[in-house]
């Protein structure tokens, strides 16, 4: 509601439901300049896994650390088991990381789906747009699709039509090609979600035979003929959406991070000293950017710079320094989630000038350049950044990521050619480059898996089968274990004494994107990207349901849909649309 | 009481809706059916299946299209009744919200400027339901929020309304426990709920934990599709090895579930694949007897089967004996 003389309008999305938890945001508006001049980002659930972990064996878990999130659950399985193979100094063999591979990928590959078509393409819908931004739909209608000939739409409204929850075409396939991830994972995996197999020293796959592997391409050249549609239906789409000026909805600068993904069979060892050079060679980079530039592409650099506050959450921060050192030599600080500890304090909701959150406030030190903490964004976006700037990768160019994917001639795909892509780093993070980098990340995905299978076969074939290491587990033992998620990077730290977790701390993507302020009153990234956000939505202010927020949000891909009440002052207007989330 | 084979209950059932909450949960049931075959979600949503159609999802904050007030509104009104007959389904655990004060461990909405909190809104819709489905290990029996120490003080349906408490249909809480279930597992009992509601097929039976003996009667070792190796002697002493994976800690024999053979269309299967069970669909899950993961299953439960397997044999050798009738 606008109160008399002024312009600030105050807008509460709550809850914006997640798969973590529930997410709510506190925004304020000022009409006259049509921009967002205030963000709060916050979670009002606990569940309280880091206590529930204590006193149980490291490998537990792997087991419970991935049912934190049922829709990625994958990466959180994967970083604990690497923290987990650290703690009890357990390499798997070749095999055993090629098979962690593989159901990595096929997680990734269900996950970006669901995230650029189910979660936040309806957001840019017909449904949507007309409602929300109906001149959008005048314009959509005359604009031609330029990638017509791969996905078949002839204009950009009728890609927005297919983009209509629970009847558009590229909305109920997505589905359908989705069910043949979670089949994927389940090949090596035993289940999805939360898969079995994950155990400290590699694979708990027994009778591995070609025949596994053979399911497992088949069900993936499914993906591999979507993605050639998604990636340039979303590109055509995105393009269109910028042009209504759409470049600073969600804009941030580029502060990103990624903890790199998809390991090499040959070089991955668990080895906390030789992380750097196993970490260099992922097939997705771990590197920090900071203001554009890259700082570093060291895992155990990054690590050592992690900083966990909690001056903005509920709970006590009275817990002591333990770990000193990590096993190199390097400081680790007080914050250090090897140091941190879960000690809740619950407090009352809406207090935005101290406690508001469940959720806490992770930056990153750059210990070895200005000493400053650092709000950095985890996602797609960042980890394509990096592994560009990284330069690790073959398919990088320094600007671009170039890869090419093969032919795939299935019935109900548009597209049966092979198809080269290329990603290019974009001028500023921002709402659209989030979810573009999300589709290209689909396709990158693709052809990494599809690599990895070509390595199944070639260790098949020189009769390396062996999927597990066996391992005598040592009485103590600190690791730390990093990948990626479909949105952003999972971390996690175990600390072993006496045979037991004495202390086991993880973040989650969303940790880091919608942390609250951090003690020196830095946003976090949800709500850095929120600020300043210009409103494009049409009608009076009075009437907004604040669909741009709700765009800005889900960029980042929270793992189910948002939109809630839409609090206008005091008074609560209907939410009709934005749902929908995880679909059937 | 209504009895299901009361034609006027019966003939109300033509329109049911389905009140889906989630507590603290993880969304991976809901994930899990978004898989499933046998009926897809989408065949029983759309109403493809005769003797299924008429159900109305009038309430899950993960597929409905209102949201905030307007979807804060249907729990309200469905507590006073005005949705009328539905089925509640909670997917999570019910954390204790005393603990929580001044904050909450679990708000599921608003109303008129106040919060919804999942134990109230639980409390209110078990007035009315005509019958309460969990879908999941924690909202059985609690799962992994509940696991020691249990922070947040988390409980299942079953033990948070008490084994005695019946819905409307005069059906207690039925649990569908793992985790997360089954796919089909989870389309199937909402499924045969319905067709039992509307007295197309009988009462599911259940067991002492309230779980539909049709899909929950075996345990994962009864269901194993390498339990062979049991019987036969071969132990796996690592994993990847083929053989019993009891010596790794397969916790199959004492958990009713019917994952270990496959997942979803023929892929997977826990100990198909070659892990050991983890004990996630039995009710003290993550809690011993079925932690530590690794470690043995409790050996009374080897003794049990080896002395029924023992029977079994002494009882083959003798029909063996026997000359055969065909």
């Amino acid at each position: 509601m606008m109160k008399e003389g002024k312009a600030i309008q105050e807008i509460t999305i709550e809850p914006v439901t997640r798969i973590e938890g529930h997410l709510g945001v506190h925004v304020k508006v000022d009409t006259n300049t049509r921009k967002i001049t205030d963000a709060y980002a916050y979670s009002p659930m606990f569940r309280g896994f880091e206590i529930i972990l204590v006193g149980r064996e490291p490998s537990e878990a792997v087991m419970i650390t991935q049912r934190v999130c049922g829709v990625c659950p994958v990466p959180h399985a994967l970083a604990s088991v690497i923290a987990v193979d650290q703690v009890y100094g357990a390499s798997p063999p070749p095999m055993g990381i090629v098979l962690r591979n593989l159901v990595h990928g096929a997680e990734q590959l269900y996950d970006a789906e669901v995230g650029v078509i189910n979660l936040e393409g309806p957001d840019y819908s017909e449904v949507a747009i007309k409602k929300f931004n109906p001149d959008w739909w005048k314009e959509a209608q005359k604009t031609k699709a330029s990638g017509s000939d791969v996905h078949g739409f002839g204009t950009i409204a009728e890609i927005m039509t297919a983009l209509n929850p629970l009847a558009g075409e590229l909305y109920l396939r997505s589905l359908l090609v989705q069910k043949a991830g979670h089949n994927m994972a389940a090949i090596f995996g035993a289940k999805h979600p939360h898969v079995q197999t994950f155990v400290p020293g590699g694979v708990a796959k027994a009778n591995l035979s070609p025949s596994d592997i053979e399911s497992y391409l088949t069900l993936l050249m499914r993906h591999v003929a979507f993605t050639k549609e998604l990636v340039t239906a979303t590109d055509d789409l995105l393009d269109f959406v910028l042009e209504q000026g759409y470049e600073d909805v969600g804009a941030r600068e580029a502060n990103l991070g990624s903890a790199g993904a998809y390991d090499d069979p040959e070089a991955y060892s668990a080895e906390y000293g030789e992380m750097t050079d196993w970490g260099r060679k992922r097939m997705l980079s771990p590197g920090v950017i900071l203001d554009g530039k890259l700082v570093t592409t060291d895992l155990v650099e990054f690590n050592v710079g992690v900083r966990e506050h909690i001056g903005s959450s509920w709970y006590s921060s009275e817990w002591k320094q333990e770990i000193e050192t990590d096993p190199l030599g390097n400081k680790i600080a007080l914050e250090h989630p090897w140091n941190k500890r879960t000690i809740p304090k619950p407090g009352e909701l809406g207090k935005f000038d101290s406690a508001y959150s469940w959720c806490t406030s992770p930056r990153w030190r750059h210990w070895k350049g200005d000493g400053e903490d650092h709000n950095i964004e985890l996602g797609p976006l960042a980890r394509m950044w990096v592994t560009t700037k990284a330069k690790l990768v073959p398919e990088s160019t320094g600007k671009s990521l170039k890869f090419e994917l093969p032919a795939a001639v299935i019935p109900g795909f548009k597209y049966a050619e092979k198809m080269e892509f290329e990603w290019k780093i974009p001028e500023k993070p921002n709402t659209v480059e989030r979810i573009r980098a999300r589709a290209y990340y689909h396709a990158y995905s693709a052809s990494c898996v599809l690599k990895m299978v070509m390595k199944s076969l070639e260790l098949l074939k020189a009769g390396k089968v062996a999927v597990w290491t066996p391992y005598k587990k040592p009485r103590e033992g600190i690791g730390f274990g990093a990948t990626e998620a479909m949105r952003g990077a999972c971390l996690h730290w175990c600390v072993m004494k006496k045979g037991v977790i004495h202390n086991y701390q993880f973040h989650a993507p969303t940790t880091w994107n919608a942390s609250p302020r951090d003690p020196e009153g830095n946003p976090g990234p949800y709500e850095e990207a929120l600020l300043q956000t210009p409103i494009t939505e049409a009608g009076k202010p009075e009437e907004w349901k604040g669909v741009d927020v709700v765009r800005v949000i889900r960029s980042f891909d929270p793992c189910v849909g948002c939109a809630v009440a839409v609090h206008m002052g005091k008074r609560i207007v209907k939410h009709e649309l934005l749902p929908f989330a995880v679909p059937l | 009481m209504f009895s299901i084979y009361t034609g006027i209950y019966a003939m109300a059932l033509e329109e049911i809706n389905l009140i889906w909450l989630e507590g603290l949960d993880c969304a991976g049931c809901t994930i899990s059916i978004k898989q499933a075959s046998n009926p897809t979600l989408i065949d029983i949503v759309t109403g493809a299946i005769p003797g299924l159609g008429g159900l109305k999802l009038v309430f899950n904050p993960t597929l409905m299209f209102e949201w905030g007030e307007d979807a804060s509104k249907v729990l309200v009104d469905a507590m006073e009744g005005k949705y009328d007959p539905f089925v509640l389904i909670l997917e999570g655990a019910i954390p204790d919200e005393a603990r929580a004060k001044p904050g909450v461990y679990c708000a599921i909405g608003e109303y008129n400027h106040k919060l919804l909190l999942l134990d109230e809104v639980v409390d209110g819709l078990s007035k009315k339901c005509a019958a309460a489905v969990a879908i999941g290990t924690c909202a059985s029996y609690g799962g992994i929020p509940s696991g020691k120490p249990n922070p947040t003080g988390a409980r299942g349906l079953l033990d948070y309304l008490g084994k005695k408490w019946k819905g409307g249909l005069g059906l207690p809480v039925i649990c569908v426990p793992g985790c997360p279930p089954r796919p089909d597992n989870i389309v199937q009992v909402l499924g045969h709920a319905v067709l039992a509601a509307r007295g197309l097929a009988p009462l599911p039976e259940l067991d002492e934990h309230h779980r539909p003996t049709y899909l929950y009667g075996d345990t994962a070792h009864e269901n194993c599709s390498i339990c062979g190796f049991f019987s036969g002697g071969v132990a796996g002493h690592g994993f990847g090895e083929r053989g019993c994976l009891g010596l790794v800690g397969c916790k199959g024999l004492i958990t009713h579930c019917n994952a270990s053979a496959t997942w979803m269309d023929g892929y997977g299967g826990c100990t198909e694949t070659g892990s050991p069970c983890i004990g996630c669909a039995d009710p003290n899950f993550p809690d011993p007897p079925t932690s530590p993961f690794f470690g043995d299953a409790p050996p009374i439960a080897y003794l049990k089967d080896f002395s029924r397997g023992l029977r079994t044999q002494v009882k083959l050798a003798i029909a063996a004996a026997k000359r055969r009738k065909i």
